[in-house]
Parts: structure tokens; C-alpha cells; sequence
């Protein structure tokens, strides 16, 4: 039979570095875990999946910084973390292009959940919004993520 | 799927206020998105931001029940007048055609649903025919766009002191003011017409400004102020009609054309045609506006127009303007202003 398989079989080993990570990953584990089971009390309809997407964001930043930024780990390593649910390849891949450097989360510039096919109200920079005017997105609760703010 | 299509609407029917400021304004069209609040059938809402800082305003009532009443399908106040039906359909003594129960009102509207291509239907609306209530109604209507309706609502949690987002909050962090009783609004009777308090209050305050044709104490004045003559209007439609409450001493109309005077012989013509008058009469097709003269009856004046309270203009000679006393030299005028026998702008 095909190799592939076998490795199907079992779990796959760590590679080196992983005992580094390990305990802040899990941190963001129990963190992910918490902010699920918050109870929806005192809080708006939509209110109740931001902090969700707040770690959500904060975990794959935490990768990305890692790997892109500061180079520390191993590409091997980063594949494992994405593969096993430590980071989200889709919302690293924005990070990476020039000005969705501080992109809040994927829904946001989705033009299709928008009335008018534009992007989330949290991508306008402060600077064109003017009238000192404070935004949750509704999304993820996001106050601004364009590369300028 | 959708066998009923609805309405085709292409462009809700609305007013300028409503629709806000933006020329480039951006809507939203949902077909068959919202029962309408009045008729209860599924209509094309419409869905727009009417300027900075505003809320979305949307259509609330369906293009028929609109048309049928020529109301705004979103704040339905008057198209024309921007007033409410109740004060509209009482000032041109307009009949309401649609009917308010249940299961009449449906079938009314269900019938004449197609048949509605133009706005206002059969019914006249901007009251040609009687130009007294119109005149009224365009004094008592705003003159221009009345943006402070499309704000946002007020944050009932900042009420109560409980609006926990604080500076995100897309709501008006003031206390409610003006009369709670104004705020007591029914969209259903304010499109009919019934009990409703703003159009009663508008009503009431246009019957009170009418009111000051009491007569004055100084029974020497016999003559009436009459303002809003238009070129239409003639010497001798005035006499024939001022004629019939008394015998009429002179008539003189004021080089501009715009307001006249009528001198009665007796101070009893001169009321009788003052009450007679009192809602607005109406000369050669032009609804005029009585008061009664000040006490110099004779002559015509410089100034066009005035207020529709019981002062007239200046009834003196026009032309030249006296030199008041030094301020203070009487004790009585402090300013030239106060001074009553004072004519023309100082």
C-alpha cells in the first residue's frame, strides 16, 4: 500500500521547535475555548462572536509573526501549526499583501455581505472618516484595521 | 417561484426632507421586503442613507397607499405641504376616500392597487378649489427641508443610564424633549387622519392666528387691511365684495398691489366684514388675508405684506421717514424703534 496511508494512520510527529510553541498555542487553545462558552448576557446579537474572532486573529497573528516577521520557525513547523488548526492560511495570505497588513478578519472585506458591495466600515481609515467618529464593525468588533491606523 | 412580482417601484415616492441632501445619494431595493404598515400587503422597500450623521431611513408604506393619500412613503406628511393628512384634509375639506376597517380597507386597496399610475388618483390633492385652505396651509408649512427628522433616534439605554457603547453608540445621547403628548404617534391613524396630535396642534395654532380679528378698542377705526392681492385682483372686485357688509367709505390699494384698504363709513360694516372674513375670504380667486387697520385708515403703504397677526402695515404717507426724539428725551422710547408714531426705517 501507498505510504500515505500508513502516515494517514497515526499522528503525524511535531518538528523541532514545536516544544516552544507549544504552551502559548495551548494558551490560545483554552482562550478559544473560554471565549465560546462566554455567556450572551448584556451583550448585542452580534456582539456574542467577537471575542471569537478576537482570538481567532490573535493566534494567527502569533504564527505569522513568527514565520514572516521574525523568521523563528521553520517552515515545517509553520505547515504543522496551520495544519492542525493553529492558524488560518487564508487570513495570513491577506496579511501578506500591501495594505491588509492589519486586516481584522476575512468577512470584512468581503464585498458580498455588504448592501452596497463595498468593504466593512472597519477598513476605512480614521483619517477619511472624520466626525470623530468611533466604528465597531459589526463583524468581529473591529475598530480599524487599515494599514494606516 | 415569486408569482406575485409586486410592485414594479422603481423610485419610492418620497419627500425632500426625507430623501436628504445627497444628490448621489445610494439605495437599496428589496422587493417584496416589508409589509406595508398601513395595508398589511408586501411592497418594494427602499432603503437609503439621507445624509451624514443621519439614520437609514426606509419606506414604510406601500407606492398605492402613498398614492391614494399623496403622502411621503416614508414619513407620510403631505407631498405637496410636507403637512400631516389630518391638518391637509381638513384645510381643503377633503374627504378620505380609503376606508379604515380591516377587511374594507384591504379590498379598497387591493382593487385600486393597478389602477394608480398617477400620484393622488382621482382625488385633488393640492386644492385648487379652495384657495382659502391653501393659503393656510402654505403659511403653516415649512419653507424649506426639515432635516433634524431624519437624526437618529434617541438611545433609550442613555435614558435610562444604561448605554454601555458609550461612544460607538449609533443612537442620540440626549434626554427626549418637547411635549410628550406630540410623541404619542400611530402611523396607521396619522395616514387616515384620525386623533392625530401634531396636525390638531397646527390646526389650532392657525385658528388662533386667524383669531386676532377682534376688533380694536379704538372704535374711530373702520378699515381693514387687506393683504395678499395678486394682479388679479381689482378695486372694484374689492368694493363688491367688501360692499355687502356696509357702506364702504373708500378703497385704496397700495401702488405695489399687494395689500389695500378698506374704509367703512360705520365701525358695525367694518366688523361685520372683519368676521365674515376671518377665515381667509376669498376676492377674484385670490385668497386674502383681513386684519384690521391701524388708526390712520387713509392711504396707501410702502410696505408689502406683514404678519397675519393683527397689525397691519404703517397706514402713514410713505416717503419720508421722521426723525425720532433724542432717546430719552421723552422717558417713554428708549430706542427709535419703541417710538409708535415713528414711520418708515430710521
Amino acid at each position: 500500500m501507498p505510504k500515505v496511508q500508513a502516515s494517514r494512520r497515526g499522528k503525524e510527529e511535531p518538528p523541532e521547535g514545536w516544544s516552544d510553541l507549544e504552551p502559548t498555542l495551548q494558551e490560545f487553545k483554552q482562550k478559544m475555548r473560554d471565549a465560546e462558552n462566554e455567556s450572551a448576557a448584556g451583550k448585542r446579537r452580534v456582539e456574542s462572536t467577537w471575542s471569537v474572532m478576537r482570538v481567532h486573529h490573535q493566534r494567527s497573528r502569533y504564527i505569522y509573526d513568527l514565520f514572516y516577521k521574525r523568521k523563528a520557525i521553520s517552515r515545517k513547523l509553520y505547515d504543522y501549526c496551520v495544519k492542525n488548526g493553529h492558524a488560518d492560511a487564508n487570513l495570513i495570505a491577506k496579511w501578506r499583501k500591501q495594505g491588509f497588513e492589519k486586516l481584522c478578519c476575512l468577512q470584512c472585506i468581503q464585498a458580498r455581505d455588504t448592501n452596497y458591495g463595498t468593504a466593512c466600515i472597519c477598513r476605512v481609515p480614521k483619517a477619511k472618516l472624520e466626525e470623530g467618529r468611533v466604528v465597531e464593525c459589526v463583524h468581529c468588533g473591529c475598530r480599524g484595521c487599515a494599514s494606516t491606523d | 417561484m415569486a408569482a406575485a412580482a409586486g410592485d414594479g417601484a422603481e423610485f419610492p415616492i418620497l419627500c425632500e426632507t426625507c430623501l436628504g441632501d445627497n444628490p448621489y445619494v445610494r439605495m437599496t431595493k428589496e422587493p417584496m421586503g416589508r409589509e406595508c404598515k398601513v395595508c398589511v400587503r408586501p411592497f418594494t422597500v427602499f432603503r437609503w442613507l439621507p445624509g451624514r450623521g443621519m439614520r437609514y431611513k426606509k419606506t414604510e408604506i406601500c407606492p398605492t397607499c402613498a398614492k391614494l393619500k399623496n403622502v411621503c412613503q416614508t414619513c407620510v406628511l403631505d407631498l405637496e405641504f410636507g403637512l400631516p393628512v389630518q391638518a391637509r384634509d381638513s384645510a381643503l375639506g377633503i374627504e378620505g376616500s380609503v376606508p379604515q376597517q380591516d377587511g374594507n380597507r384591504r379590498d379598497y386597496t387591493a382593487r385600486t392597487a393597478g389602477s394608480l399610475d398617477v400620484v393622488g388618483g382621482e382625488t385633488e390633492f393640492s386644492g385648487r378649489a379652495q384657495p382659502a385652505g391653501r393659503a393656510m396651509l402654505e403659511r403653516i408649512a415649512r419653507k424649506g427641508p426639515y432635516y433634524r427628522r431624519n437624526k437618529p433616534h434617541i438611545c433609550s439605554f442613555f435614558v435610562k443610564g444604561q448605554c454601555t457603547r458609550g461612544n460607538e453608540c449609533p443612537y442620540r445621547h440626549e434626554m427626549p424633549q418637547g411635549d410628550p403628548e406630540l410623541a404619542k404617534q400611530n402611523i396607521v391613524d396619522r395616514y387616515h387622519g384620525n386623533n392625530d396630535p401634531v396636525a390638531k396642534r397646527m390646526l389650532a395654532r392657525a385658528g388662533k392666528r386667524a383669531a386676532p380679528l377682534t376688533a380694536p378698542e379704538d372704535k374711530s377705526v373702520t378699515s381693514l387691511f387687506v393683504m395678499g392681492l395678486g394682479d388679479a385682483v381689482a378695486q372694484d372686485d374689492l368694493r363688491d365684495h367688501f360692499a355687502a357688509y356696509g357702506e364702504l367709505k373708500s378703497v385704496a390699494i397700495a401702488p405695489k398691489g399687494a395689500c389695500a384698504f378698506v374704509n367703512f363709513k360705520t365701525r358695525a360694516g367694518a366688523e361685520a366684514a372683519a368676521q365674515a372674513a376671518l377665515g381667509g375670504c376669498v376676492v377674484g380667486g385670490q385668497a386674502l388675508r383681513v386684519a384690521w387697520g391701524k388708526p390712520r385708515p387713509k392711504g396707501p403703504t410702502t410696505e408689502v405684506g406683514g404678519s397675519g397677526s393683527g397689525n397691519g402695515g404703517g397706514g402713514g404717507v410713505g416717503g419720508v421717514p421722521r426723525i425720532p426724539a433724542p432717546p430719552g428725551a421723552a422717558g417713554a422710547a428708549m430706542y427709535p424703534s419703541q417710538d409708535p408714531t415713528a414711520r418708515g426705517a430710521s
